[in-house]
């Protein structure tokens, strides 16, 4: 929602916002609007001013004298995120968390971190590893993206299908509210039930109901040892077929992706390894006790053969796991070179419907006359469907979006969700009532309304305007 | 040269997806996007597309951040869509340095000291023998600490001390400037030997001509080359850095020579990559200026691309020669990847190999392919950033237990002896050919 109400930042209101913080934490340079413009999305959507605030008060100062004088804030982590969640689509200040990027603590007898908001979280698992720990929320993105951004977006990664989503590991927060208090939500206890749960509210709340500012996260212990395998298909359908039958016998691996053609072959241009020709492909990692791991790559090899694999194999070195690794994290990016605009949807179907989702999908990629490339966390059901369109392509545009309502289409259909993990932002807007009831949608905005009652924080995300 | 349509070309390869942020070092420090690649692809894209190469719509902060930055390339090389962001970079300098000017005291490095004609300026004598004026000497041999702050330099920096002879005119160099010997079967080297070595680091030089002549080659060290431009270029004075061009390649044209040989990363790069964009416009690969500049390139090898057991002149006798710098049997040996080399030129396994067989202990290190923080003239224009880099460095030799750094460019070299002198590290800085 965008209100009328909202107003640009004046002459008079940077004088006052150059009063809160220091002189080299705000920027109202043309230089640092355009670079605080976009997100992966790759849209243009310049702020007024940037801010790199350091403490939660700044923070609260800042969010008071928003709502004094009515110009819109927008956090921003490290802007990787796919739905706009970050653009400034009511103009207004950038405050982004890059300088908040300190580990607090981490606590070896409790087993928890508490962190900045704008550590990066790649930075916060190596860190831990240091200590035998475990933080698993693995967001492809996780070398470059912030904790800050995970939480608001509820981030998942390949690791979700065994060790869950961002939402698992937030024990408390600090958060400003859009008013400006400060408070905080749980605490260090794996427990607590005093109260609502602030915490689970403003865990993918996409930065409309809180700035948060510190993390108390969750960790565990680092499993003993880890075994990636490729497996090749002739068939999509194949590969769709055999994650439902690990699934079905009860094996959890720790990461369980699908690739098809048309993504194994952009990536073949960058990573050189041989599988632009293959059909479809799985990558496949457990964890665990080394006899476990042991007894499940037999098992998943016999399923895979169940289901016409044409290869197995298990890397047999560090190396080679990491070429594995650059292989599907270079995939989204990369798709690129099929076309110059990427409609990026990330929906997710109960795990069994997964081959209704895949071949639905071709199908529609088929009947609308659009390049589509599915890959993602397969094993707990989330397919990025990737419509591929020529940006300046008029007519291609348009069957891309019809594409794409049909995609939504048959998810809901087949009892699943528009976005796994991405987010709504502004990209999905238009669908959310494709999946959420009337009433839903208005007990969201009441929350909305309670907490952030002039509209500033983060406007004009998830809920469609009217 | 790319032209302003190519160069826009590049940048809308970028889907800002931020991977390139995780690699850049000056990200890493500075955290803000001007810091870092993309922001930097989206600044160079705006300018370009609004003043071309002529100039640039911005001011002072978009010339820091483009300045911040060390030409690394780790950014193009883990770019998933082949984004050349240092090229893009480079064309931003451009754009700046065509509205205002190099600064007084850039212009000063590159065209009077680095960048005349000969290896052998006068300005650089007189340096060598004003030296004592600001720096002190140090506990480091070689070596000189700065007084106080001075421009470009920084304070408390630890600098190598100006050579009494630059390698250009050692005994050396003086014997082999004529053409190489001819008739003989030996293969016969032309030395291009680079600023680096000919001004700081001369014991380069002469451990390049020993390694090369026990092998089995003639060396050559024409008189006339000059820097190879790097300097130039990356400040953004693609002008001088053509003249540069221009000249090395007609000075080794005439030696009629089977390889072009250099021991520093950078001008292996300059020579191998750099010379084509800046003598022949795109378009023009058809050209006679083309076809020369493919046959110079041709010739032109790392010391340690040429000596490698699978090399041209495999390197001989490393086993029974005195190796000078090497006291203490058992030293431990560690090597860092100059980005120049490894990313820009694709050799890492050639030195590492060269270490195993010199009898030493070769130990890794964390983050051996990081960047050592000196280059895009960023030791230059932000001491401090670029020192802050080189900690990281600093920490990974500390955590390899080396005595030794082992590297194949002078740049990296004096980076590295500062920034262990600073951090407090105990090992010696050396080039890979001086150990063998
Ligand atoms: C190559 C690539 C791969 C990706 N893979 C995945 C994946 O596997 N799984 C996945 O879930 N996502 C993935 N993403 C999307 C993206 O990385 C995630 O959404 C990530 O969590 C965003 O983090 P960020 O720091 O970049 O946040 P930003 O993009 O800066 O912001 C995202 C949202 O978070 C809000 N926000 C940021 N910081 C705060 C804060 N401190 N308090 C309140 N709100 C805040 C912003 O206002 C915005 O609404 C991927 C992105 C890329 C480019
Ligand atoms: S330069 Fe490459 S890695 Fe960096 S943001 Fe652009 S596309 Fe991504
Ligand atoms: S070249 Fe290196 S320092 Fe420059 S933007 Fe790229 S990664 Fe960063």
């Amino acid at each position: 929602m965008l209100r009328d109400s909202l107003k640009p930042i004046t002459t008079s209101v940077q004088k006052e916002l150059q009063g809160l913080l220091a002189r080299e934490n705000l920027s109202f340079l043309r230089e640092d609007i355009l670079c605080y413009s976009y997100d992966a999305t790759n849209k243009i959507v310049p702020p007024e001013a940037v801010a790199f605030p350091e403490t939660p008060e700044e923070i609260s100062a800042i969010l008071k004298l928003a709502n004094l004088r009515g110009f819109p804030v927008v956090a921003r982590g490290a802007g990787t995120g796919f739905t706009g969640g970050s653009l400034p689509v009511g103009g207004g200040l950038i405050l982004s968390t890059e300088r908040m990027k300190k580990i607090i603590e981490i606590d070896t007898d409790n087993l928890t971190a508490e962190v900045e908001p704008g550590v990066i979280t790649g930075d916060l698992q190596a860190a831990v590893e240091k200590h035998g720990l475990f933080y698993p929320p693995d967001p492809t993105s996780f070398k470059f993206s912030t904790i800050g951004g995970n939480i608001a977006e509820c981030a998942g990664g390949p690791r979700a299908v065994k060790y869950g989503v961002t939402r698992d590991y937030v024990l408390g927060l600090e958060v400003v509210l859009p008013t400006g208090e400060i408070i905080k939500t749980g605490g260090k206890t794996l427990k607590g039930v005093v109260g609502y749960d602030l915490t689970r509210l403003i865990v993918g709340s996409e930065g409309t109901l809180g700035v948060v500012t510190k993390a108390q996260l969750k960790l565990i212990a680092q499993p003993e040892t880890r075994k990636m395998m490729l497996v090749k298909f002739a068939k999509l359908e194949d590969a769709a077929r055999t994650v439902t039958g690990i699934i079905r016998r009860c094996i959890v691996p720790s990461t369980l992706e699908l690739i098809d053609n048309a993504s194994l072959r952009c990536v073949e241009e960058f990573t050189h390894m041989g599988l632009g020709g293959v059909e479809a492909v799985l990558l496949i990692e457990v964890d665990g006790r080394s006899e476990s791991v042991e007894k499940d790559v037999l098992d998943i090899e016999g399923i895979c053969k169940e289901n016409a694999s044409t290869e197995f194999r298990a890397a047999t070195d560090k190396f080679e796991v990491r070429d594995l690794w650059k292989v599907r994290r270079s995939i989204s990016p990369a798709l690129k070179r099929l076309k110059s605009l990427k409609l990026n949807e990330d929906v997710v179907v109960p795990r069994s419907k997964l081959v209704e989702l895949i071949t639905g999908v071709e199908q529609i990629s088929k009947e609308r006359g659009v390049i589509i490339a599915s890959f993602g966390h397969a094993g707990d059901g989330n397919i990025h469907v990737n419509i591929m369109v020529d940006k300046d392509d008029e007519e291609d545009c348009a069957k891309g979006l019809q594409a794409v309502e049909d995609v939504f289409k048959l998810t809901v259909s087949l009892g699943g969700t528009i976005s796994g993990e991405h987010g709504v932002g502004t990209t999905k807007m238009p669908y959310i009532n494709m999946e959420l009831g009337a009433a839903t949608i208005e007990a969201m905005k009441r929350i909305k309304e309670a907490l952030d009652p002039r509209g500033i924080l983060n406007p004009g995300k998830i809920f469609p305007a009217g | 040269m790319k032209s302003v349509e190519e160069l826009l070309d590049i940048a809308s390869k970028c889907v800002r997806c931020g991977t390139c942020k995780s690699f850049c070092p000056s990200y890493e420090i500075l955290r803000r996007e001007g810091g870092g690649p993309r922001g930097r692809v989206t600044l160079a894209e705006t300018s370009l597309k609004e003043a071309g190469m002529g100039g640039t719509p911005f001011g002072p902060a978009f010339q820091k951040y483009v300045k911040d930055c060390t030409l690394c390339g780790s950014c193009h090389s883990n770019c998933p869509n082949d984004v050349d962001v240092p090229a893009l970079i480079l064309a931003a300098r451009t754009g700046y340095i065509a509205k205002q000017g190099l600064s007084p005291f850039a212009s000063l490095a590159i065209k009077n000291l680095l960048g005349s004609e000969r290896l052998r300026p006068l300005s650089m004598k007189i340096a060598s023998k004003l030296q004592g004026l600001i720096f002190k000497g140090s506990t480091v041999e070689h070596a000189l600490v700065s007084r106080f702050s001075i421009p470009l330099i920084g304070g408390g920096r630890l600098v190598p001390n100006l050579p009494e002879r630059f390698f250009m005119e050692s005994k050396t160099a003086k014997a082999r400037k004529s053409g190489p010997e001819q008739g003989a079967a030996k293969p016969k080297v032309s030395f291009f030997v680079g600023c680096g070595v000919n001004y700081f680091l001369p014991d380069i030089g002469e451990a390049t001509v020993r390694v090369l002549e026990r092998s089995g080659a003639t060396v050559s060290i024409p008189k006339a080359q000059s820097c190879c431009g790097m300097p130039a270029l990356s400040a953004g004075d693609q002008k001088t850095a053509r003249e540069h061009a221009l000249k090395n390649l007609e000075v080794f044209e005439k030696e009629d020579c089977d390889y072009i040989v250099t021991s520093c990363a950078t001008c292996g790069h300059a020579l191998k990559d750099v010379f084509k964009d800046l003598l022949c416009d795109s378009g023009e690969e058809d050209s006679e200026m083309a076809k020369r500049v493919d046959a110079f390139v041709a010739k032109v090898r790392d010391i340690t691309e040429l000596i490698a057991p699978e090399g041209d002149i495999p390197v001989k006798d490393i086993e029974d020669n005195e190796r000078p710098l090497i006291t203490q049997d058992g030293s431990k040996v560690t090597y860092h990847d100059p980005c120049h080399l490894r990313r820009y030129q694709g050799i890492a396994e050639e030195p590492r190999i060269l270490l195993e067989s010199s009898g030493l202990e070769l130990v890794g290190m964390k983050h051996p392919c990081k960047c050592c923080g000196l280059g895009g003239g960023l030791a230059f224009s932000n001491y401090e950033l670029s020192i802050e880099i080189a900690r990281i460095k600093a920490e990974g030799v500390r955590g390899s237990g080396a005595d030794i750094v082992a590297t194949a460019c002078p740049g990296c070299i004096i980076q590295l002896k500062d920034a262990l002198h600073r951090y407090g590290v105990d090992a010696m800085v050396v080039h890979v050919v001086e150990l063998l």
